[in-house]
């Protein structure tokens, strides 16, 4: 009895979730979830095509090898085409509008149902991961692109209207110590010097080697070490080092002494967050306790502190943004994880586009035009080809129906409301209708829109019900 | 606690059908994948039937000891596994057939005993003793006298190079066999790709193949959840760390190795260090970060941009690096590092006291070392300027899960372990000294053999005489009008003529070794020597009058569909030694006539040495034969051709046996076949080879010679091992304190 509760729609956590014993499932699973975990997105869409890809197959019970043969050279003509510049359900993304852009986000947040988001939320929300996503592209463009990063800052109980997006870092700081520490000390108006620690600073005896060490009585190394501290701090105050931040932790001792000299000292970040601030700030993790090298310090622009409900924040605000953090709110926790793991899929999604600037046709027009496509295909295939994969045309024919049937029954699947899907003969593009609709009825009548809403309600588009057997056309 | 128990044959050949039922399914290219799954969840996709015969977890004894000869088998020639158990369980069936019978079967002939038991026990031992004498003496000859000719070369001249479409067809029969045909593609170009690009100049073939093999994991990486057309091959290595600390830099990037901290500690193990005073421990950190500064800043003075090492150093070396801009990967495998060191033959820097001001010569230079993404995994990509016979290359598997990468994996190192293989050569005399003790039945027949060779002698030398004048006249006439058929009657004339007298010989000669063993060895060098010199004025002329060399170069075709070429060229190779033999043959009289008293011996002997200083190669490097059961369709006829001919009625009917076993292979490879039912090709094979033709091929593709023969002689050598147990003792307790004792007789 009892026990977690989660809602969710997203493939990684569904198929995490489950315990499947079927051995040929559970090569299916895995290959979906390796999947998911190379483009983030569609794993839902892979799973199901598997599935109906194995059920349709298996019906037309063919030796497994032709089946194989065949639709490695039908999987080669889908490939082909959607790279090839004709390809009629791609859509090239253009960086310089915003468009396309926000429809790609908002597409990947909308298909997640289970983050329970209304329409100006899911807007809100495209806008803020965009928003995130092109503040950590840089300025300048060298040879090699390092794109910065997009940290996320979980915010509870709160609403998501008020997430938001700072350039820069948000580093959670205990209240008490949001009293103490301003002002700080500043080299110029607009310049805080920082410096960062990836070792500890808590006064630890570190490396002592295999041997065996003998302190005389009366000798403490704690406190020889902890002079050292204090002389690291005295060298810091000296360099104007405005801002102390250590991986580890700080010894109470130093971190008084530092304070007492309006530095500002935050201590066990974490090795998470090491990489994000010394790319913010240019500063390099320092490990020596002593003589430190001025050349490793970094810079701020400027230090703030936020508060959002009970949190306290610092806000690192950096010359040049490559950072940023993304406040998410929601209304708990177990929505705030849906919506986190949306977010995530979103910024991958761009940065993979980034790599192809390319981008498909949703809402099921893209699976029923390429089905259409196949189908075209296979009947104007030239014996040749058919020579090479060592079958014969009906052969070809009925794995590649198969196949097409597959894809559409992915697009099906869009269809929730048990309303009837046509498709085009012109595009070959998705069309939902209402279910109960009069049999003697035009089917122009009843559609408005295609699934990727490129299509509107035009006249001779021919419309059928997807899956009924008809004649293949050139999409 | 053991039980004992008496081997049953019979329970022997119901292991290994077993064994061989649950492997069958996935034999050839039409064959399927095995899904196992384990009571842990774990699910295991593969064809390879090594694996699958491995994760089974037997519980017989008997069974384990089939497993394990197959693993010993597919770990050297990387391939046949499936094969292996398939013709082991029919030998086994054979063999139980021939003890079944038992009258009139040549194994319990010749013994008295009252206690079937007993009897058992030794007709078994006997058809065991029977296999290794096939195998040792019979099975090479074979080889060596009526399948050679069927043989055809990988290489496209005698200097040893192999052409890329010969090397491809290879390499997609293997595929084929190991991955089925879903990515056979994809992997045969992948693996062509590496070879070429490995392979740094000619003559390091073998060294590049070993390194390829032995640093196989370190070469490839694997990446899941993207197609696996994404699969690549990469210029340089690629080591399975990311940096501790990334520098870029451009231009030769020279490298160190180290394999210790720079670091050093307080104390060392087996020293103490003591503090007096709180300052004295300042300063002793303060001079150990002093010296870690120093020694980074002496690199960097030697312009050494990359560290890595095999250790995790220190967060303050890693510091110092980042300053200094030196880049640090960390804890390599001691099997890179070695890899590393093997590929640019520098060994790893240590920092002591004396080196630390010199300069730095154990360095490597890179073209680049970068990071390098894969999948979610970061790594270091290295590519090396200077490298020895191995030029660094490695591969990516891309597939949907582990189990698909994995197999890839190791069809891809299958593959260079056959190519192994494939340029191995196999000599009679090897076959010989493997065996020193020769069985009973070896010598028996060596025996009659001797009687009568005393007769043959003559006869031989005048054939020989013979030979020469016919091979003389014939290369004239060719060479003034050749025609090829002529070509072709000459060829087989020479093919067969002195390989038939050289096993007659060589069967005596070996009897006459050990009483003239003093002698011999130091007069056979001398003739050794000579006859080399002999060869080496009488090669040239014989190249310049034979047409078939220039024949050969002329032809524009490739190898793969021309049987003739590759034939030919054996025969002029041949064609060559006997001439030699008949040269040296005189040379040998001349030189052994003065007043000898062991003139009979040593000429006998003479003989054989020379001839088989020439032709004593059963298989050539690089020898091999058209896929889709020809190998064994052929060894099937040969063997019972010479089963009628044998007059040991053991060795026919061994013979017999393992010929009948031999077609279980092409049976199951033409099964799903429509076209072409087993029947139909092996009717078809078998009146070709009446009628002296060459084979009809069916598939295109090549495989190795050596592996195949490898095969045979593994299966052979499994089934005798087997049937000399004697009795199979289950212990069901550890015995206690065994350990303890072996290590004390140890020390």
């Amino acid at each position: 009895m009892g026990g977690y509760v989660r809602t969710t729609s997203q493939s990684s956590a569904l198929l995490g979730g489950l315990s499947i014993t079927h051995p040929v499932l559970k090569v299916l699973t895995a290959s979906v979830q390796n999947h998911i975990s190379r483009f983030s997105d569609c794993g839902l869409f892979t799973a199901i095509l598997c599935c109906s890809l194995v059920e349709n197959f298996q019906r037309i019970n063919f030796a497994a090898c032709t089946v194989t043969k065949i639709s490695r050279h039908l999987l080669s003509l889908c490939t082909d085409y959607l790279k090839s510049e004709a390809c009629g359900c791609r859509i090239s993304v253009d960086f310089d509008s915003i468009k396309t852009l926000l429809s790609l986000v908002h597409s990947v947040l909308a298909s997640k149902p289970a983050c329970m988001l209304n329409k100006t939320e899911a807007n809100h929300l495209s806008t803020l991961v965009l928003k995130a996503f092109l503040l950590t592209i840089p300025h300048t463009v060298e040879t090699n692109v390092v794109l910065g990063k997009c940290v996320i800052v979980p915010v509870k109980d709160k609403r998501v209207m008020d997430s938001t997006v700072f350039p820069g870092l948000l580093i959670e700081i205990p209240e008490s110590q949001l009293a103490r520490t301003f002002p700080v000390i500043r080299v110029s108006s607009s310049t805080i010097k920082m410096a960062l620690f990836c070792i500890s600073l808590s006064g630890d005896l570190s490396n002592i080697g295999e041997g065996t060490v003998i302190v005389h009585h009366g000798i403490s190394l704690e406190v020889a070490v902890l002079d050292q501290l204090l002389n690291l701090g005295k060298q810091l105050i000296n360099d104007q080092v405005g801002l102390v931040v250590c991986q580890k932790v700080i010894h109470p001792s130093l971190k008084q002494y530092l304070e007492e000299h309006r530095v500002i000292t935050i201590d066990r970040v974490g090795v998470s967050m090491m990489e994000p601030l010394s790319q913010l700030t240019g500063s390099q993790p320092i490990a020596a306790l002593h003589s430190v090298s001025p050349t490793c310090y970094g810079s701020l622009k400027d230090l703030r502190t936020e508060s959002f409900v009970s949190k306290n924040f610092l806000h690192l605000i950096p010359n040049d943004t490559l950072v940023c953090s993304l406040i998410l709110c929601n209304r708990n926790e177990m929505a705030w994880d849906e919506l986190k793991l949306a977010c995530q899929t979103a910024e991958h999604v761009l940065q993979l586009t980034i790599k192809q600037p390319l981008a498909l046709l949703g809402g099921g027009c893209t699976e029923t035009h390429l089905a259409s496509y196949i189908r075209h295909k296979s009947f104007t295939l030239p014996a040749s080809v058919l020579k090479a994969i060592d079958c014969s045309r009906t052969q070809y024919q009925l794995v590649a129906d198969a196949f097409s049937r597959s894809l559409e029954c992915v697009a099906c699947c869009l269809e929730h409301d048990d309303g009837e899907i046509l498709t085009d003969m012109v595009y070959g593009h998705f069309w939902s209708v209402q279910s109960g609709f009069p049999s003697d009825c035009n089917w122009s009548d009843l559609v408005l829109k295609c699934g990727c809403g490129i299509c509107s309600n035009q006249q001779n588009l021919n419309w059928t019900v997807l899956q009924s057997q008809c004649i293949p056309f050139t999409p | 606690m053991a039980s004992a128990a008496s081997l049953d044959v019979g329970r022997l050949v119901q292991e290994a059908e077993a064994l061989a039922s649950a492997v069958r399914g996935a034999l050839g290219p039409r064959g399927g994948q095995m899904l196992l799954t384990r009571p842990t969840g774990e699910t295991l996709l593969t064809r390879d039937g090594r694996r699958v015969l491995e994760a089974l977890n037997l519980g017989p004894p008997t069974a384990r000891m089939m497993v394990a000869c197959v693993s010993r088998h597919h770990s050297m020639t990387g391939d046949g596994a499936k094969t292996f158990i398939i013709l082991l369980s029919k030998l086994l069936r054979g063999l139980q057939a021939i003890l079944d019978k038992r009258e009139g079967s040549p194994f319990c002939e010749d013994i008295q005993r009252r206690e079937s038991y007993q009897k058992h026990c030794h007709s078994l031992k006997q058809i065991s003793q029977s296999l290794m004498t096939f195998q040792t003496h019979i099975l090479d000859h074979i080889m060596a006298q009526d399948l050679r000719k069927h043989f055809l070369s990988a290489f496209s001249s005698w200097e040893g190079e192999i052409s890329r479409d010969t090397m491809e067809s290879i390499l997609e029969a293997y595929f084929c066999g190991r991955i089925g045909n879903s990515h056979q593609k994809l992997l045969s170009q992948l693996s062509c790709d590496f070879y070429y690009k490995c392979i740094s100049f000619k003559n390091g073939r073998n060294e590049m193949l070993n390194l390829v093999n032995e640093y196989f994991v370190e070469l490839h990486s694997a990446v899941t959840g993207l197609p696996v057309s994404n699969s690549r091959i990469l210029e340089g290595f690629v080591l399975h760390r990311d940096f501790a600390v990334y520098c870029p830099a451009d231009g030769d990037i020279r490298m160190l190795i180290v394999t210790e901290s720079i670091d050093s500690a307080l104390s060392a193990s087996g020293l103490e260090f003591v503090v007096n005073a709180e300052v004295q421990y300042q300063a002793s950190q303060v001079w150990i970060t002093k010296r870690t500064e120093a020694i980074m800043k002496h690199l960097q003075n030697n312009n050494i941009k990359v560290l890595l090492s095999s250790v995790k150093q220190q967060e303050i070396v890693i510091y110092y690096a980042k300053i200094s801009g030196i880049s640090i990967v960390e804890c390599l495998s001691s099997e890179e590092i070695s890899l590393l060191c093997k590929t640019t033959g520098i060994s790893p820097f240590i920092p002591t006291r004396d080196n630390i001001c010199s300069e730095i010569t154990e360095t490597m230079i890179a073209k680049f070392c970068q990071p390098l993404v894969l999948g979610s995994k970061r790594y270091v990509h290295l590519g090396l300027t200077k490298t020895c016979a191995f030029q660094p290359h490695c591969v990516i598997f891309c597939g949907p899960v582990h189990g698909v990468t994995e197999q890839h994996a190791s069809a891809f190192h299958g593959a260079f372990k056959m190519l192994q293989q494939l340029f191995k050569a196999v000599d009679l005399s090897d076959g010989c000294e493997a065996q020193p003790e020769t069985p009973v039945n070896a010598s028996k027949a060596v025996h009659c053999n001797w009687q009568h060779s005393a007769t043959q002698q003559k006869l031989i030398m005048e054939n020989i005489s013979c030979n020469r004048e016919k091979v003389n006249g014939q290369q004239l006439k060719t060479s003034m009008a050749e025609t090829e058929k002529q070509f072709i009657d000459f060829s087989s004339l020479v093919g067969e003529n002195p390989s038939c007298n050289q096993t007659d010989l060589q069967k005596s000669a070996d009897l006459a070794m050990p009483i003239v063993e003093l002698e011999s060895d130091f007069m056979f060098s001398a003739l050794i020597d000579r006859g080399s010199s002999v060869r080496e004025l009488q090669k040239p002329p014989v190249k310049c009058q034979h047409p078939s060399e220039t024949w050969i170069k002329n032809k524009s075709e490739p190898v793969v569909t021309n049987h003739r070429i590759c034939n030919d060229a054996m025969t002029a190779i041949e064609n060559t030694s006997t001439s030699v033999v008949s040269k040296q043959l005189n040379a040998a009289k001349e030189y052994w006539k003065p007043g000898n008293h062991i003139v009979p011996f040593m000429y006998e002997k003479s003989y054989k040495h020379t001839v088989q200083s020439y032709t004593n190669v059963v298989i050539q490097a690089g020898s091999v034969l058209p896929v889709g059961g020809n190998f064994e369709i052929l060894l099937h006829y040969y063997l019972h051709s010479y089963a009628k001919q044998c007059q040991q009625p053991k060795i026919t009917l061994i013979s017999t046996v393992i010929a009948d076993a031999l077609l279980s292979i092409p049976k199951i490879l033409y099964s799903t076949t429509k076209e072409n039912s087993f029947t139909q090709v092996f009717f078809k094979a078998t009146s070709a080879l009446q009628t002296n033709q060459q084979l009809p091929m069916h598939q295109e593709g090549l495989e190795s010679v050596y592996c195949k023969y490898q095969l045979v002689a593994s299966v052979l050598h499994c089934v005798a091992k087997l049937l000399t147990i004697d009795l199979i003792i289950g212990i069901r307790r550890l015995p206690q304190k065994t350990e303890v004792n072996d290590s004390e007789e140890d020390l």
